[in-house]
């Protein structure tokens, strides 16, 4: 053995943390230096506001804010789905997770580490980018009735809605073996708010899933506006409740993800 | 360094059944350590399983196994600290080089300082000969790159055991006597349990192998011990002339478990295994003349290598089941 081996500090992370600070560096890194933030970031712009650019030519800026939420509270998700699962399977189906595996660390690092590089990378590049363009686009037609403090607040309701997306989905790659089965179901979660024929019945005979779901946070025509767009205006909000239950679900959806890759087999 | 009889794998009664499917019998295997170790055994014998199973990959249905002492389900963390891994058929992210691979190994297992484990990844880079190639994504590797990689990563961290899962398979001639290079060096340091098919290579530099068939162990040991209690088992025969009669002869007798059989030149030569050496010595050329129709060109007692003797522990296995 050579005498380096005596200079090099063994790590001394234990439990659930063995092996995360590591795991985390590389998936920042599959972020911030790769050409994947910058991609998203543009796919972001173009989708969001790209779009709202458009819907302000000639219309009420806040029709125009309005949408740029629905965009947000629809196709942020759909981006996050899709890395979370390709995140997962990818892993999975070419033998990295395995050989990840054999080293000391623990599987709740494995997951932990995507979730919180993925919800970093997703704030950033689907969120804080597009949200402050979305502010500057926004503050000329608006004026004083846009606060900066609730725009903030609204980014933060985009970001939950996101999140919550980005968790179900890790958590379904976690459950199933197929990209279809995650992306079906995440998708269907996500379109449930527009999709009148499931949004009807469900605001008929059970109102109170309205009330622990996301659908409020972004996209709800029924209730004088999102929450976030309310927060945008500085309007006060009618419920916390959705934002507490959506939070609630993102724990619960990394829980279970972790408890069901702990129980994998390579 | 020499083997010693300290036990860093031991397992007892390890099992594992996927889907109602036994791929694991109960398994009582013991590496002792700073051997290297020759784990052996057809296609589907549940070699992989078992190294899976003792790295944590996977959950045994029964039994236990230690490693270092230590149970493989409750302390797998402490195990794999020191233990070095190359799978079967090692994947790592494309997009990194080599160099950053084995810099995001050694953080695994280190947490500084920054310049000892850029020594310590240059190092190994030297050692698999991968230097030049440091710096290029692993997209572009071939097999064998990809091979010498997995060597490098799985001994960065100076593992007290390093688990190889066929770690030639994939490798030219040279690479092989490359990586049978390194594994002669790390005993010094390490030891070595490893699964092949090249007999030959276990045969070079393994201390001790272990037989694996359809999940089962069939045996474990020294090779020389393994070698000798097999030797002589095999008889060489070569006749000219009309042999058919001679073989039907021989084949029917009961101390005859298999023969082999290769014509060349005009002339038969039979690789005969016996389950009675002295009464086969006595009696194999008496039978073979008694019709009176060949002439016996060479007889002998074959020496045994790990090829020979493989094949004949894993035929009889089977023809016992």
């Amino acid at each position: 053995m050579s005498a380096s081996a005596s200079l090099l500090v063994p790590s001394r992370s234990r439990g659930w943390r063995t092996g995360l600070g590591n795991l985390l560096s590389k998936e920042l890194a599959g972020w911030w230096r790769t050409r994947r933030w910058w991609v998203q970031c543009l796919v972001a712009l173009l989708l969001l506001n790209g779009i709202m650019a458009l819907n302000m030519k000639g219309s009420d800026p806040s029709n125009a804010g309005l949408n740029f939420l629905i965009s947000a509270g629809l196709s942020a998700p759909i981006a996050a789905m899709v890395l979370a699962s390709d995140s997962i399977f990818g892993e999975r189906h070419s033998g990295t997770a395995a050989w990840v595996l054999s080293k000391p660390m623990r599987r709740q690092a494995f997951i932990l580490s995507k979730v919180v590089a993925h919800g970093l990378g997703m704030l950033v590049t689907w969120v804080v980018i597009p949200g402050v363009l979305a502010y500057i686009q926004l503050k000329p037609g608006i004026g004083n009735g846009l606060s900066a403090v609730g725009f903030l607040g609204a980014f933060g309701l985009i970001f939950l809605n996101l999140f919550f997306y980005l968790t179900l989905a890790f958590m379904l790659a976690t459950l199933f073996n197929g990209r279809g089965a995650v992306l079906g179901i995440a998708i269907l979660v996500d379109f449930t708010g527009l999709m009148q024929f499931i949004a009807l019945p469900v605001q008929k005979y059970i109102p109170w899933v309205n009330d622990i779901m996301p659908w409020k946070l972004t996209i709800d025509f029924a209730n004088n506006g999102p929450l976030a767009g309310r927060l945008a205006v500085g309007a006060p909000l009618p419920t916390v409740v959705p934002i507490i239950a959506t939070a609630a679900w993102c724990v619960l959806f990394v829980g279970v993800a972790i408890w069901r890759f702990r129980r994998e087999e390579f | 360094m020499s083997a010693t009889s300290v036990p860093v794998i031991e397992t007892s009664g390890l099992t594992k059944t996927f889907k109602g499917v036994q791929a694991l019998k109960p398994l009582d295997l013991r590496v002792s350590q700073n051997s290297i170790c020759g784990f052996l055994g057809p296609n589907g014998a549940g070699k992989t399983t078992t190294i899976k199973l003792l790295l944590g990959l996977s959950r045994p249905t029964g039994g236990n196994a230690l490693v270092f002492g230590k149970d493989i389900q409750h302390e797998s963390d402490e195990i794999r600290r020191r233990i070095g891994y190359l799978s079967q058929d090692p994947r790592y992210y494309e997009y990194m080089t080599a160099r950053e691979t084995l810099r995001f190994t050694a953080k695994f297992f280190y947490a500084g300082p920054r310049a000892e484990i850029e020594r310590r990844v240059a190092e190994t880079l030297d050692l698999v000969g991968l230097t030049d190639k440091a710096d290029r994504p692993i997209k572009g590797f071939s097999g064998g790159e990809r091979q010498r990689l997995g060597i490098a990563q799985a001994q960065v961290n100076y593992p007290d055991l390093l688990i190889l899962d066929e770690p030639a398979a994939s490798l030219d001639p040279i690479g092989r006597r490359d990586v049978l290079e390194v594994l002669c060096k790390l005993r010094k340091y390490c030891t070595v349990f490893y699964s092949t098919h090249i007999l030959d290579d276990v045969q070079r530099v393994s201390d001790t192998v272990v037989i694996l068939n359809k999940g089962t162990l069939v045996t474990q040991g020294p090779i020389e011990e393994l070698l000798s209690s097999r030797q002589g088992t095999a008889f060489t025969l070569t006749l000219k002339g009309d042999y058919a009669a001679a073989e039907t002869r021989l084949r029917s007798q009961p101390w005859v478990t298999g023969m082999q059989v290769m014509s060349k030149n005009g002339r038969v030569s039979w690789q005969i295994r016996v389950s009675d050496p002295d009464l086969a010595e006595a009696r194999l050329v008496p039978l073979a003349l008694a019709g009176g129709d060949v002439t016996v060109c060479e007889f002998g007692r074959k020496a045994q290598n790990l090829e020979d003797v493989f094949l004949s522990i894993v035929e009889e296995d089977n023809h016992e089941r």
